[in-house]
């Protein structure tokens, strides 16, 4: 059994947490991490408060259990959804791309627990400070959108100037990862690439596929000019977009126009041409498909073996 | 008295102790990304006690310098 303060805090029998990932992580996900006693997740990306609204509701009819929602800041709805999160009483919300600092007050007020992903020691100190439940250290191994830091640097800075409980993300496929964000000072993880192939996730079969196919070396970055990298596979639609990133004559918004709608294209029509799959680093550790619930069972077998297995060196 | 407390924060923040700063300078211009301006923005809120809303809409050092005289007040 894995124990730690985070699931105690956060209500959930596993310190687990489903990243939420755009166009990916829906109520159906959410809802099946969280009644496999991990947190589920629902990924607002840019959707608007109604659809957000009934996504919230439908997890609600498929759990009992706490689940989060994830706040992209940058999404042009982003007040709006913030009131829904409050009219709803979604138990956690997640927040990503900017500082959460506008709502912080808001939501802690109606009761929901905070906890910002953070890219930096810095965000992090200012995140407890404005009264955030705990952080998510992403490292920049991550699928999707991604910071400078990787995860092994990043989460013990963390953990050195914040109290509140630091959860680790990025790079972390299998429990030697979980064990080893444990031993970097997090209580707890967030694991998106690895449940991106769950039965239960509403994506296309292609994208769960390339997943699988995946080696360690098959992801890249793109969008590194534009000052927003993503980490996703090296197919057609990434190579043809560096290659334009490179080319001095393309236009910013030519690049931004280029990548629109590009991860809707994947999750919903597998088509590698057009679509962009984000992933992370790990896709290279998944080898198969199965239920979220047979993934958290072994994502803990695993860990317990690795951290028994850890005392071995000490002599 | 806090303008030249907050352009010696920035100055060591920066490494850079002859660095021209004025109330227009923008975070942009001074070459501070949004991780950075977190940093320094805590930094100068620790030295003068105080905290500040960071909110976006800080561009300037004159927006942060405005701020803290008025939280100081």
């Amino acid at each position: 059994m894995i124990k730690t303060p985070l699931c105690d805090l956060l209500d959930i029998e596993f310190p687990i947490l489903q990243g939420g990932m755009a166009w990916i992580s829906d109520a159906q996900l959410a809802a099946a991490v969280s009644n496999a006693g991990g947190l589920g997740i629902i990924s607002s990306m840019n959707a608007d408060e109604n659809w957000l609204r009934l996504e919230i509701q439908k997890c609600k009819s498929l759990t009992s259990k706490p689940f989060g929602v994830n706040v992209m800041l940058m999404n042009p709805h982003v007040d709006k959804i913030a009131q829904v999160l409050i009219d709803e009483k979604v138990p956690v919300v997640t927040t990503g791309a900017g500082n959460p600092g506008k709502f912080m007050k808001l939501w802690i007020d109606a009761g929901i627990k905070v906890i910002p992903v953070v890219p930096s020691s810095g965000l992090a100190r200012y995140s407890e400070r404005a009264g955030a439940t705990a952080v998510i250290a992403e490292g920049g191994e991550s699928g999707g959108h991604v910071g400078e830091l990787a995860t092994m640097p990043l989460v013990p800075q963390v953990c050195d100037v914040v109290s509140i409980p630091v959860i680790a993300a990025g790079g972390i496929g299998d429990g030697r990862g979980i064990a080893a964000a444990f031993m970097l000072g997090a209580v707890g993880v967030q694991l998106g690439t690895r449940f991106l192939v769950a039965h239960e996730t509403n994506v296309h079969e292609n994208y769960k596929d390339k997943i699988i196919k995946a080696k360690d070396i098959d992801t890249t970055l793109t969008g590194r000019s534009l000052g927003h990298p993503v980490r996703c596979l090296k197919t057609t639609f990434a190579k043809d977009f560096i290659k334009a990133e490179n080319d001095p004559s393309t236009l910013n918004e030519t690049l931004e126009e280029f990548g629109r709608g590009a991860l809707r294209i994947a999750a919903q029509e597998g088509d590698s041409q057009k679509g962009c799959f984000m992933s992370g680093q790990i896709a290279g550790l998944i080898h198969e498909k199965a239920s979220v619930n047979e993934i958290i069972i072994k994502l803990v077998k695993e860990t317990e073996i690795a951290l028994t297995g850890g005392t071995q060196w000490i002599k | 008295m806090v303008f030249e407390k907050v352009v010696e924060i920035l100055r060591n923040y920066k490494d850079e102790p002859e660095l021209e700063v004025t109330m227009e300078s923008s975070f942009e211009g001074l070459e501070l990304d949004s991780l950075d301006t977190v940093e320094l923005v805590m930094e100068i809120e620790e030295a003068f006690d105080t905290s500040i809303e960071m909110d976006g809409s800080l561009k300037t050092i004159g927006d942060v310098v405005g701020l803290i005289e008025k939280a100081i007040a």
